[in-house]
């Protein structure tokens, strides 16, 4: 089993902060690798455990991306890709994704490709099925777990709004992966750190990988970012204090008088 | 050429660490006052992540860190356990892991510190006794050979981890007078399982850091075998002091780590709180007080971390021992007290909350208050240093 997860170091958004004309703070905001991520690559490295393989981890970002790369190592992967371009200054969902899906088509032959559901500073949960498109293999997202392997084909728990739907998918397969809300991320070892150094780290550049270089970047980017702003304050509403209690008997007299309960 | 930065691995470790302390240790330290242990999970999410006694070599356990590497654990464990107990449990056994690892034999490293790793035995300092604490000299305590193995007779007091020793397994690293005649030529160091027979442990009330217990042994004709002794027979008083300045190292860096953390609390608790219409924060009177703390605690630990650095450097044959004892020394002199005196100062803030047993920083007080002692006190610091300055025949005693 080789198995690629597809990862993107974000700024920590637990503590996001904009300034006045609506722009994020970026200045003192640590980068992280995003959580959805480390969720797919532990479970990449899972079915590494129960079905051998290999597990390799690629980013398309600036070097300073390295990091959380290194994390990634540190945590059981195997080896890195890292591509990392000028020309890739810009890049919207759709050129991003393109030039990933090439760098996937030189790295070599994965069974199996994860991705985070969404990446939390973009969001827009575009990346994993776009690449799946690029490459011509199915994809499923909200992927809470792979349940087995078997045969060339993969089964699946895919999480959905009032529920869940087990899926089976004929492999090479892309999962995008949503953790479930318990879930406990596990820190690198002090071994995992050391050892991480000595993995091997590819660096490719924009002419590494073969493909239509005008779909790069800012001129392979249809979308156009006219205005960003942060959504309206919502107001704090009503806060019921005290004693456990008495505060739940005010908030059943508020339904009440609201007539949401009788 | 002078660089203050951390490799990026160290970097990684600090992150990893941070956000294990934080996640696991800051939110349950305060219930260690009550429970007077550290919880088992937490022991064994150290030993998984590789933290105790990392500066260890790897074949026994370890990861094989240097001093720097292993005072970025102690600062990240000081910053989220207030209690400064989890900080004392990691802090002697990376020291004396360390000098376990480099002067124990092959056959008792492979018995004990795999264990110690593990996070199974605890492995403990035991110089001090009723009579005899700055002065290693005056240790009473008797080591002698019969035949292939030696006896051991005498007591040992305000000793950490001895309730961890006697319980979990694992013992402490002693020393003893082999030859009384040879004075601190004639001590021995060895490693003592507290289980052994002979030993009975006593307890005793600390004033703090309620994780991890502190108390004594009487040890009656207990028998340790050869290959326990630590280090050459009659060197002990030598070796022992490479440890303590690991060891004191490592809690400059904490009382740095501590002190600076309960200064974050504060600078929140003054951005908060109002008084006369506007935040205390606001107050020159107040802002000032938090900058000479801030400035002294970051000159602290700047230098708790260049005393570490200097260890390592003695490790490439680029600085000798009596710089290592110096540069340690000047970064414990003032560490407890200038520690104390931030965190004292985070407390007067909080007014009356400051003195409640809810307040965090009063736990944090407590536990750096013991480092004016503990590992050898302030005044030996500078015992230390004015002996490095004006030379050995300026001491004052023999
Ligand atoms: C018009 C426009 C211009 C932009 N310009 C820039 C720019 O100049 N610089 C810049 O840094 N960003 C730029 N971006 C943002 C960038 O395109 C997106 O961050 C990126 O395409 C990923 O989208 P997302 O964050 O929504 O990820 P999602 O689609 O939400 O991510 C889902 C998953 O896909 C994977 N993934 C996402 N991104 C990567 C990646 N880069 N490498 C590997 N795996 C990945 C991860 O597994 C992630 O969990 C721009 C976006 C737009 C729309
Ligand atoms: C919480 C705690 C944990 C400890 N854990 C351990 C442990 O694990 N293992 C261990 O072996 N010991 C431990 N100790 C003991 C510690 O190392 C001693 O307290 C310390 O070395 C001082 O010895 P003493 O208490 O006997 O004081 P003394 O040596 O009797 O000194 C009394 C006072 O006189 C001062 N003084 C002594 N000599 C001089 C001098 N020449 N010039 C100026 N002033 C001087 C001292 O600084 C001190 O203030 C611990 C202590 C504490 C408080």
């Amino acid at each position: 089993m080789n198995i690629l997860v597809l990862v993107k170091q974000v700024p920590d958004t637990s503590d996001v902060k904009f300034d006045e004309r609506g722009v994020m703070i970026r200045e003192g905001v640590q980068s992280i690798l995003n959580v959805f991520d480390q969720f797919a690559l532990e479970e990449a490295l899972r079915l590494r455990q129960k079905y051998g393989g290999e597990v390799s981890v690629m980013t398309l970002a600036p070097e300073q991306a390295k990091t959380a790369v290194q994390k990634c190592l540190a945590l059981g992967a195997d080896k890195a890709y890292h591509i990392s371009d000028k020309a890739f200054g810009g890049s919207d969902t759709l050129a991003t994704s393109y030039a990933l899906s090439l760098a996937i088509r030189k790295a070599g032959n994965f069974d199996l490709i994860m991705a985070g559901n969404q990446a939390t500073d973009g969001d827009t949960g575009h990346i994993g099925p776009q690449v799946a498109e690029w490459l011509g293999i199915p994809h499923v997202s909200y992927v809470e777990q792979v349940l087995s392997i078997e045969n060339g084909r993969a089964t699946v728990k895919s999480i959905l709004e009032d529920g869940y739907r087990i899926v089976d998918v004929e492999l090479p397969a892309l999962f995008a992966c949503l953790p479930p809300t318990n879930f406990e991320y596990t820190n690198p070892s002090m071994s995992g750190i050391i050892k991480a150094k000595s993995k091997p780290y590819t660096w490719w550049k924009a002419d590494d990988i073969d493909g239509d270089k005008s779909k790069f970047g800012l001129n392979g980017s249809p979308t156009r970012v006219l205005k960003m702003y942060p959504p309206p304050k919502r107001s704090r509403g009503t806060v019921f204090t005290g004693d456990y209690h008495d505060a739940v008997k005010k908030i059943i007299e508020a339904l009440m008088e609201k007539k949401v309960i009788e | 050429m002078l660089d203050f930065t951390f490799t990026e691995e160290q970097e990684m470790i600090r992150e990893s660490v941070r956000e294990f302390a934080q996640k696991k240790i800051a939110p349950i330290a305060l219930e260690m006052e009550k429970t007077r242990q550290i919880p088992e999970d937490i022991i064994k999410g150290m030993a998984d992540l590789g933290l105790i006694a990392p500066t260890v070599s790897p074949e026994y356990g370890g990861q094989g860190f240097d001093a720097v590497t292993a005072g970025i654990i102690a600062e990240e464990l000081a910053r989220a356990d207030v209690t400064g107990s989890i900080p004392v449990f990691y802090l002697v056994q990376a020291s004396w892991g360390h000098i376990f690892d480099k002067y124990g034999t092959e056959e008792a490293k492979r018995e004990v510190l795999p264990n110690v790793t593990k996070g199974k035995w605890f492995l403990g300092i035991a110089t001090t006794e009723s009579d005899a604490g700055s002065d290693v000299a005056g240790t009473r305590t008797t080591i002698r050979k019969e035949g292939d193995h030696y006896v051991v007779n005498g007591e040992k007091m305000y000793i950490s981890g001895v309730r961890e020793a006697y319980t979990r397994g694992g013992g402490h690293i002693t020393i003893a007078k082999q030859n009384p005649e040879l004075g601190t030529r004639g001590m021995t160091l060895f490693y003592l399982p507290l289980q052994s027979k002979g030993i009975i442990p006593t307890y005793v009330d600390d004033l703090g850091r309620e994780g991890i217990s502190t108390g004594g042994f009487t040890i009656d004709n207990v028998v340790i075998p050869k290959h326990y002794i630590i280090g050459e027979e009659n060197r002990g008083f030598y070796i022992v002091h490479e440890g303590y300045e690991y060891a004191r190292g490592l809690i400059s860096v904490i009382c740095a780590g501590a002190g600076l953390q309960s200064l974050e609390r504060g600078k929140k608790y003054l951005k908060e709180r109002k008084a006369f219409g506007q935040p205390l924060a606001k107050f020159e009177a107040l802002q000032f007080r938090l900058a000479e703390h801030y400035t002294k605690l970051s000159f602290l630990r700047l230098g708790a971390y260049w005393a570490l650095w200097t260890y390592d450097q003695e490790a490439k044959g680029k600085a000798t021992r009596f710089e290592v004892s110096k540069a340690i020394a000047m970064a414990k002199m003032f560490a407890s007290e200038w520690s104390n005196a931030a965190i004292d100062e985070v407390m007067q803030w909080q007014g009356a909350f400051g003195y409640t047993r809810e307040c965090p920083d009063q736990a944090a007080w407590r536990a750096i208050r013991s480092f004016a002692w503990a590992e050898g006190s302030k005044e030996i610091m500078r015992v230390i240093v004015s002996r490095e300055l004006l030379g050995k025949e300026y001491i004052s005693y023999k």
